[in-house]
C-alpha cells in the first residue's frame, strides 16, 4: 500500500475528491498541502492506495498526485498546464 | 511535521523582532511593518495621490517581492503562472485595501500593533476573525476561482524587475517621485536596512508559507495549529523586544490602551468592519496581503494583478477620501468598506459551485 497526495486548484475540489475517495472505500483524510510538497498553501487530500490510478479518471480541479517517498515526494501526475 | 513547526516559529519570531528593531531604526511607531501602508506610501510615491504625509517608495515592498523571489527561484520554486480570475482578483485586492485603510493595517500590522499595546486592533483582530469565517462559508460551499496555467516564462519576472526599478527611482530620487517631508512616511528607516529586511521577511514567509489570512483558515478548516503558530511568534517576538526596547532606550515601545495610539483611530466599528472585509477577501484571494507579495515573487500573476489591485486601491482610497486619519473613519471611507462588503459577497456567491454535492 502506498500514500499518495492530491493536490487541487480550489478548497472544494478537495472536498469533492475526498468524497470520491470515501464512495470508493480509499482511505482518505483532508489536510493542508505539506510544506514540502508545495510552496502552495491549499487543500490537499491523503490517500492510501496500491496504485494511483485508483482514483481515476482525475478530476478537473486537481493540480497533480504525489506519491510519499521517505521523507521526500515523487509526483505521479500532473494536469496540463499546471 | 514537527520540523515544520519550529521552522515556522523560529521564523515567526525573526520577523517580529525584525518589525520592533524597524522603529528603533526610524519606521513609525506600531508600523515597523504594514503591507496596506507601505503600499500606500510607494504609490504615494509615484505621484498616483497626493496625499503629502505618505509618499515614499518602502523598500520593505521591495525587499519581501525580491526576497521570496530570490528564495524560490533558489529552490526552483519559481513559476510563471496565472489565469484565474486576474479582473476579480484586481477588484478583491483594490477592497482589501479599502478595508485595510478603514482600520489603518493591514493583518501584519495588525499584529504589530497588538504588540505595541494599541487595544484597538482587538477589535480589528475579531472582524478579520469573522471575515475569515465567512470566506470559510463559501469555500466549503464550492468557492473557487478557477485554476491558473503556466504561462510564458517572462510574464513571472515582471513585478520583481518592476521593483528593481523602484529601488533605482528610490536610490536615485528624480525630481517626479515624491518624498514626504512630514507625517507617517518621512518616518523611515535608511533604505539599505529596510530593504534587508524585507527581503529577510520574504525570504522566510515563501519557505514557511506564513499568512495571517491561510493561519485563521487552517485553524477553522483543519484544527490545522502551525502556519497561525507563525503569527502567534510575531507577536511574541514583537511585545518581547518592544519591551526590551523600552527598558534600554527609555522610550516607550508598549503602550496598552485605546486612545492615543500610533496612526489608528478607536472607532471599535469601523475598526471592526474595516478588518472584516480584509478577512473575508484574502480567504476569497487565497491569501493576506503579505502572501500576495510572497506569491508574486514566486512568478504567480494572479498575486501580481493583486499587487496592482492593493496600489490602485491605496491611491483611490487617499485621492477620493476613503482614507481614515488618526481622527477617525470618513464618510466616504465607510461607504467604500460597506460596497467592499456587498462585492465580496456578490463575487463569492457568483464563484461558488451550485451542482448538487458531488
Amino acid at each position: 500500500m502506498n500514500t499518495f497526495y492530491a493536490t487541487f486548484y480550489s478548497h472544494f475540489g478537495a472536498i469533492r475528491f475526498k468524497r470520491l475517495c470515501d464512495d470508493r472505500g480509499i482511505p482518505a483524510v483532508l489536510m493542508p498541502v505539506p510544506r514540502s510538497l508545495s510552496s502552495s498553501c491549499g487543500t490537499c487530500v491523503r490517500f492510501e492506495a496500491e496504485d494511483f490510478a485508483a482514483v481515476r479518471p482525475y478530476p478537473e480541479e486537481m493540480e497533480q498526485i504525489a506519491r510519499a517517498e521517505g521523507a521526500g515526494f515523487e509526483v505521479c501526475y500532473r494536469a496540463e498546464n499546471a | 511535521m514537527n520540523n515544520e513547526k519550529t521552522t515556522i516559529i523560529a521564523a515567526g519570531a525573526v520577523i517580529g523582532v525584525i518589525a520592533s528593531v524597524l522603529v528603533l531604526f526610524g519606521n513609525p511607531v506600531n508600523m515597523g511593518f504594514c503591507i496596506a501602508c507601505f503600499i500606500r506610501d510607494t504609490a504615494g510615491a509615484l505621484g498616483m495621490h497626493r496625499a503629502a504625509p505618505v509618499q515614499y517608495i518602502r523598500p520593505e515592498i521591495i525587499g519581501i517581492i525580491l526576497g521570496a523571489f530570490c528564495m524560490a527561484f533558489f529552490h526552483k520554486e519559481f513559476a510563471s503562472k496565472g489565469g484565474s480570475a486576474p479582473m476579480t482578483r484586481f477588484t478583491l485586492g483594490f477592497f482589501v485595501m479599502v478595508g485595510c485603510l478603514m482600520f489603518l493595517g493591514c493583518p501584519f500590522r495588525m499584529i504589530v500593533r497588538l504588540a505595541g499595546g494599541d487595544l484597538n486592533a482587538v477589535l480589528g483582530l475579531l472582524g478579520f476573525f469573522g471575515g475569515v469565517l465567512t470566506g470559510v462559508f463559501f469555500l466549503n460551499k464550492g468557492f473557487s476561482l478557477k485554476r491558473s496555467y503556466r504561462l510564458a516564462a517572462w510574464d513571472g519576472y515582471v513585478l520583481p524587475a518592476v521593483q528593481v526599478v523602484f529601488l533605482i527611482l528610490l536610490i536615485a530620487a528624480p525630481a517626479f517621485i515624491f518624498f514626504s517631508e512630514e507625517g507617517p512616511a518621512s518616518k523611515h528607516a535608511f533604505w539599505l536596512i529596510s530593504l534587508l529586511a524585507g527581503a529577510a521577511v520574504g525570504a522566510l514567509a515563501q519557505r514557511t508559507r506564513l499568512c495571517m489570512a491561510g493561519g485563521l483558515r487552517d485553524v477553522v478548516l483543519f484544527k490545522d495549529y502551525k502556519l497561525i503558530l507563525g503569527f502567534v511568534a510575531v507577536f511574541a517576538a514583537a511585545l518581547v523586544t518592544n519591551v526590551v526596547l523600552t527598558l534600554v532606550t527609555g522610550t516607550p515601545y508598549v503602550n496598552f490602551g485605546f486612545a492615543g495610539q500610533p496612526v489608528a483611530h478607536t472607532d471599535g466599528i469601523w475598526n471592526l468592519l474595516g478588518m472584516y472585509l480584509v478577512g473575508f477577501a484574502a480567504i476569497l484571494l487565497g491569501g493576506c496581503p503579505l502572501r500576495q507579495l510572497v506569491l508574486s515573487g514566486e512568478g504567480n500573476t494572479d498575486s501580481q494583478v493583486t499587487y496592482l489591485g492593493l496600489l490602485v486601491g491605496a491611491a483611490f482610497c487617499h485621492n477620493f477620501g476613503l482614507a481614515s486619519s488618526g481622527e477617525g473613519p470618513t464618510a466616504n471611507g465607510k461607504i467604500g468598506v460597506i460596497v467592499g462588503i456587498c462585492v465580496c459577497l456578490i463575487i463569492a456567491s457568483l464563484n461558488t459551485f451550485k451542482k448538487g454535492d458531488k
